[in-house]
């Protein structure tokens, strides 16, 4: 039955020669080169997760009485938006499950997206002929930021309703269209009652939109420029080394798939997450202490806090504190890691294609200069969490600003050149092989031990196998005579116009299986 | 080709030992030729099974399935019995783990082992294929745009204005121009100092140390009218020259709109003077001589003071609004401020 | 090959798992063990022109009572304090007309006694019992009026768990945070976590405002209002509501943010390791490529230019 619906099909919309194409592509089998899927997977988790929740959700700022199961807010005045979250996760069923799925999706999304960026940049795979993709992946890192930022800011809830407000200040410090910017976008002056619907569209459906079409750019880049590869079992810069998407690849990334929503479903099981309920409904003269942004906002927030108390003001203006680490940090950081395929091209002076990967000890200076950034934006992650350790560390609060204040400069400063240092060592190490290999253990009379190695014997090592080129071979049997009629040799490119043998799907001719 | 069945190796053309090494130029692509055609045999150990032991792993991934579906089924029991998140979650998550762990180890160990591998065409186009664009596109267009400028700026101008006048409704619609909405607050001269609950502010109302939040009548719980009141003292307080009547019988009143990022600053800690901004943890200095001034962390300007003094009746009251915008800066406000 | 992952992979990573879980719980629950205050009682709570506070149903001490906070006082306290309390000594503070609610909070939350002048008060367990406890406050309360007097016993039957919250975040949560977990204050000072306080603890501590806390007369935070506090804070912030699971010791993203990475992107990335492959080394590689100059692989350059 699958034969006559392909053929149904097939015979209208010609899908057999690209069809094959899709089969026959090679995907290099690396683990690290999961860590975009794992960023996919988590989108295709917020989505579903997110659908659900959309037809729970009132984004309104309406206030309501609240008037039901969670006792210690009956009867108080609530927002609707906040009064609707309060209800998905006491009295709609699986309501709870799909909030903390969808919250540590969220975390995981953005977590996955940064260090697959890192793999990516470490391992120089934004080289030509990749910048584009480079680029739209940190777009994408930028919208899924800001999509997270706006998803945990729709309940309204007191912490996260601080964190609208410390926005408001932001757009409001932006030099000359600042304050059109923040009234523009709260529609009047703070708090107003427009920014929770108006939140609530740009991040259910403007920014996925846009995050989705951005993926599938992204996808379909990788498709056509095909995926890089590290050196070793016949890989070179002209072809693909690994598993082909039919059977092997289809498997296992959907097999990924379900992993990562199992690793989803394991942490909205048993861990907590914006407990909202505590928190209670956002009123702007109300406020908590230890209040700190979602993680991957934290480096905003540490950089907010760090910041010394400098303004700039000349008669008739003023740059306010607040743009520096909250509009200008951002903005150079985003600017040059869109940019820097393009910088070290320069730098380097490189402008080859390159299909095949390095490896972070072989380009001793990059790895450096991006371990002493990541180390830099780690100690301001870090520092949004100061009033936590001092309280956790018992120490003063004062102490600690000022410890991280020196740190930001210090930690990237030597984690810098110890990189460098490290990258050269490990380049003149000998790196063992996968060979397992025996040794006989020898004790000598005086005590001591020393090794003999064994030569391997048949058995020991897995055959190396030569790559089979799938898309420029003639597959024959045991007598030598081609499976298919000569079709299959004609190699790439070529559509199927109904070769008419009236072959099924799964069908390999008897003789042959 | 004959070909030995276990022979591993795909047999090539002659001529070539290495399926990607540049193959003679005749349909050469800047060094990409195209591959030439290997056989292979449908023995080769490529196809086989990669496990060792395939029985063995098919039945862990039976067992993987079974117990997928068991979680599966066990997350149908939860939802319909309403049970807690926890077994909602952990039989879901044993559904996704148990397919994912089968689907996974099906595609690693029960499929054939490879390796394969295809080439890697041309990044870029050939020169022919360039230049054959660039001749359709400019032969057929010669005719529609040579001399044909005047028209092209016409074209310009009117995307132009359009452009332009389209971001109107998508920008300015949003929201009403600010004009002076950061420069006032709603505390006007004889304000009485209101709790949130609308009761007005005594006299006697705190302690030494205590600490209030109010607002003024016509705009209880107002974002950017709230103020915080302290009692540092019980004696007047002067925290600046001239603000001589400002804080009378030890009151001292501040907008509570930090100056840096606007969270409302509540802290106080009376026994040493200060108020703390819980955001970002900047400190103002309260008390005499102390205007509300920033010890620590980033806030750039002391919050603003409302000058406070009591009537008849001995009810707090505003002796006029705030004499500069409150809570973070923005371009336009400069160095607004009294000089007092 | 299942059981080369084990040893190799689940295994340390499951340790690594446990660790961090456990150091996040110790994390939440050390915040409910700790609070560093550095100086002694703040004299600001001796009230002058204020009504004086009688709690409800708290009674009189009798002679015998107050010969045995005597006692003891002299036995414990005055080296401190002064014979008469007054703080004479010069190390510790007057404590008449601070009221015997005063004392009983800080005896009764193990703030005090203080091993050396200098040394930071934690809550800890109290050096006394409740009786004696008592009896010293009733001594010292006796010295002098005023102040705040011990918590009466509290009905909080008919009190409001919403209007509770709804103060408690007004007023409470900007130091002690929304959940009670307690933080850092300027200048190396505390606001204590909230878990393990008596309701009567609490009463003390809103109408005297230790240390750097504010003070909350009953003109402030009337009566009921108080009880409504006490209500949420012995209730849903001692024993707070967690249908999601681990509560990570209620200090919120940050610790969410550690358990998201280590834990979720983690897991995942454990989860790839099994499904990629490891890389392949061929026998005479020894890694030492693209050290220098691109070999001969790469593309010609400006082949595509």
């Amino acid at each position: 039955m699958i034969d006559s619906l392909y053929r149904w099909v097939d015979d209208r919309l010609n899908i057999s020669g690209g069809s094959r194409k899709l089969l026959n592509k090679i995907f290099p089998d690396h683990w690290s080169f999961m860590l975009g899927e794992i960023a996919l997977y988590s989108f295709v988790i917020l989505v579903v997760t997110g659908i659900f929740l959309t037809l729970y959700f009132v984004p309104s700022q309406q206030q309501v009485i609240y008037n039901g199961v969670y006792a210690p807010l009956r009867g108080q005045h609530v927002s609707e938006a906040y009064a609707s979250t309060i209800n998905l996760t006491f009295q709609v069923r699986c309501g709870l499950l799909m909030r903390q799925m969808h919250h540590w999706a969220a975390n995981i999304f953005v977590g996955s997206i940064v260090v697959h960026m890192c793999r990516i940049f470490f391992t120089g795979g934004f080289r030509r002929p990749r910048e584009f993709n480079w680029i739209i992946g940190v777009n994408l890192l930028i919208l899924a930021i800001f999509n997270g930022f706006l998803g945990y800011s729709l309940p309204d809830d007191l912490v996260s309703g601080t964190g609208i407000r410390i926005a408001f200040s932001i757009l409001e410090s932006v030099p000359l269209v600042g304050s059109y910017l923040a009234t523009f976008l709260f529609g009047g002056n703070y708090p107003g009652t427009s920014i929770i619907p108006r939140f609530f569209i740009i991040h259910v459906l403007i920014l996925p939109a846009i995050i989705a079409v951005l993926i599938g750019a992204h996808l379909g880049l990788l498709v056509k420029q095909k995926h890089t590869q590290f050196r070793g079992n016949g890989a070179t810069e002209k072809n693909v080394v690994g598993a082909p998407m039919w059977p092997t690849f289809i498997a296992k990334t959907q097999g990924f798939l379900f992993l990562v929503a199992g690793v989803t479903a394991i942490l909205g099981a048993v861990v907590q997450i914006n407990p909202i309920w505590q928190y209670g409904p956002y009123v702007p003269y109300k406020v908590s202490y230890a209040v700190q942004p979602d993680w991957y906002m934290g480096w905003l927030d540490g950089a907010l806090r760090l910041m010394p108390s400098w303004e700039i003001v000349f008669p008739g203006h003023m740059i306010p504190n607040a743009f520096f680490p909250g509009v200008l940090l951002p903005g150079i950081t985003f600017t040059v890691l869109m940019l820097w395929p393009m910088i070290e091209a320069k730098v380097r002076g490189d402008t080859a294609e390159h299909h095949l990967l390095e490896e972070p000890r072989n380009n001793p200076w990059r790895t450096s200069i991006g371990a002493a950034v990541l180390s830099f934006y780690f100690v301001l992650f870090g520092a949004s969490a100061t009033d936590v350790l001092a309280n956790y560390l018992e120490v003063s609060l004062n102490t600690v600003l000022v410890t991280f204040r020196y740190l930001v400069v210090i930690v990237p400063l030597v984690v810098g050149p110890v990189t460098y240092k490290i990258c050269l060592e490990l380049q003149h190490q000998h790196r063992p092989t996968k060979t397992k290999r025996h040794n006989i253990v020898i004790r000598s009379e005086e005590g001591g031990y020393s090794t003999i190695e064994v030569a391997p014997r048949p058995g020991d090592e897995r055959p190396h196998l030569e790559p089979i080129p799938v898309d420029a071979m003639v597959l024959v049997d045991d007598d030598g005579q081609p499976i298919a009629a000569g079709r299959v040799a004609a190699g790439v490119g070529s559509g199927g116009n109904g070769n008419g043998s009236g072959r099924g799907i799964f069908r390999i001719p008897r003789q042959y299986r | 080709m004959p070909d030995s069945p276990d022979d591993s190796r795909p047999s090539e053309a002659p001529g070539s030992s290495d399926p990607g090494a540049p193959a003679s130029p005749s349909s050469a692509h800047d060094g990409h030729a195209e591959p030439p055609v290997v056989t292979v045999s449908i023995n080769a150990p490529q196809f086989e099974v990669a496990a060792a032991n395939p029985e063995q792993v098919e039945r862990g991934i039976a067992v993987m399935f079974v117990l997928a579906a068991v979680g599966f089924a066990g997350f149908g029991a939860a939802y319909w019995q309403n049970a807690s998140n926890f077994w909602l979650g952990i039989s879901l998550a044993l559904g996704m783990v148990g397919l994912g762990v089968g689907m996974v180890a099906w595609g690693k160990y029960l499929m054939p082992r490879g390796p394969f591998s295809e080439s890697r065409h041309a990044t870029g186009p050939t020169e022919e294929e360039r230049e054959a664009f660039l001749t359709d596109f400019s032969s057929r267009g010669k005719v529609a745009i040579e001399r044909r400028g005047f028209l092209l700026k016409l074209l310009s101008l009117a995307g132009g204005v359009f452009g332009i006048v389209a971001l109107f409704p998508l920008l300015r619609s949003l929201g009403p121009l600010p004009k002076h909405m950061f420069y006032t607050t709603a505390w006007r001269k004889g304000d009485y100092l209101v709790t949130p609950d609308g009761r007005r502010v005594h006299v006697d109302d705190l302690e030494e140390g205590g600490v209030l939040t109010v607002f003024p009548p016509n705009d209880i719980g107002g974002a950017l009218s709230q103020t915080i009141l302290i009692r540092p003292l019980l004696t007047d307080v002067v925290t600046a020259p001239l603000r001589k009547t400002w804080g009378p019988a030890g009151y001292l009143a501040f907008s509570k709109v930090c100056t840096h990022a606007g969270c409302p600053v509540a802290l106080y800690e009376h026994a040493i003077g200060i108020l703390l901004c819980p955001c970002h943890q900047s400190a103002f200095e309260v008390g005499p001589d102390k205007p509300a001034v920033p010890v620590f962390g980033p806030a750039p300007r002391p919050l603003p003071q409302l000058a406070l003094y009591v009537d008849r009746k001995g009810y707090l009251r505003a002796q006029h609004g705030y004499y500069e915008p409150v809570g973070p800066g923005f371009w336009e406000r400069g160095d607004r401020g009294i000089a007092q | 090959m299942g059981l080369r992952f084990l040893r190799k992979v689940l295994i340390p990573f499951a340790a690594l798992v446990i660790a961090a879980s456990i150091g996040t719980l110790v994390m939440g629950r050390a915040h409910a063990s700790s609070a560093a205050t550095t100086s002694s009682p703040s004299q600001a709570a001796a009230l002058t022109g204020l009504e004086v506070m009688t709690g409800k149903g708290a009674t009189a001490a009798s002679t015998s009572e107050l010969q045995y906070g005597y006692t003891l006082f002299q036995t414990h306290c005055s080296y401190c304090h002064g014979v008469a309390a007054n703080g004479d000594t010069g190390i510790g503070p007057n404590l008449q007309g601070l009221g015997a609610g005063v004392v009983d909070l800080w005896l009764s939350t193990g703030w005090m006694p203080l091993k050396t002048p200098s040394a930071q008060p934690e809550n800890k367990e109290p050096s006394f019992d409740p009786a004696q406890i008592r009896a010293i406050a009733m001594w010292v309360a006796s010295l002098h009026p005023g102040g705040v007097p011990i918590a009466p016993k509290l009905d909080l039957k008919k009190s409001s768990l919403a209007t509770g919250f709804s103060l408690f975040t007004l007023n409470c949560a900007p130091c002690h945070t929304i959940t009670g977990a307690g933080d850092a204050l300027y200048d190396g000072y505390h606001a204590p976590p909230l878990h393990g306080l008596t309701a009567s603890v609490v009463w003390e501590a809103v109408r005297s405002g230790p240390q750097n806390m504010p003070p909350f007369s009953a003109r402030t935070i009337t009566p009921a209002q108080l009880d409504d506090i006490i209500k949420y804070v012995t209730g849903k912030i001692q024993h707070p509501t967690n249908p999601g699971g681990i509560g990570l010791g209620g200090v919120g993203p940050v610790a969410e943010g550690f358990v998201g990475l280590l834990v979720g992107v983690g897991g995942c990335l454990v989860a790839a390791y099994w499904v990629g492959d490891r890389t392949e080394r061929d026998e005479d590689d020894h890694g030492d490529h693209d050290a220098h100059q691109q070999g001969p692989e790469s593309a010609p350059e400006g082949a595509h230019a």
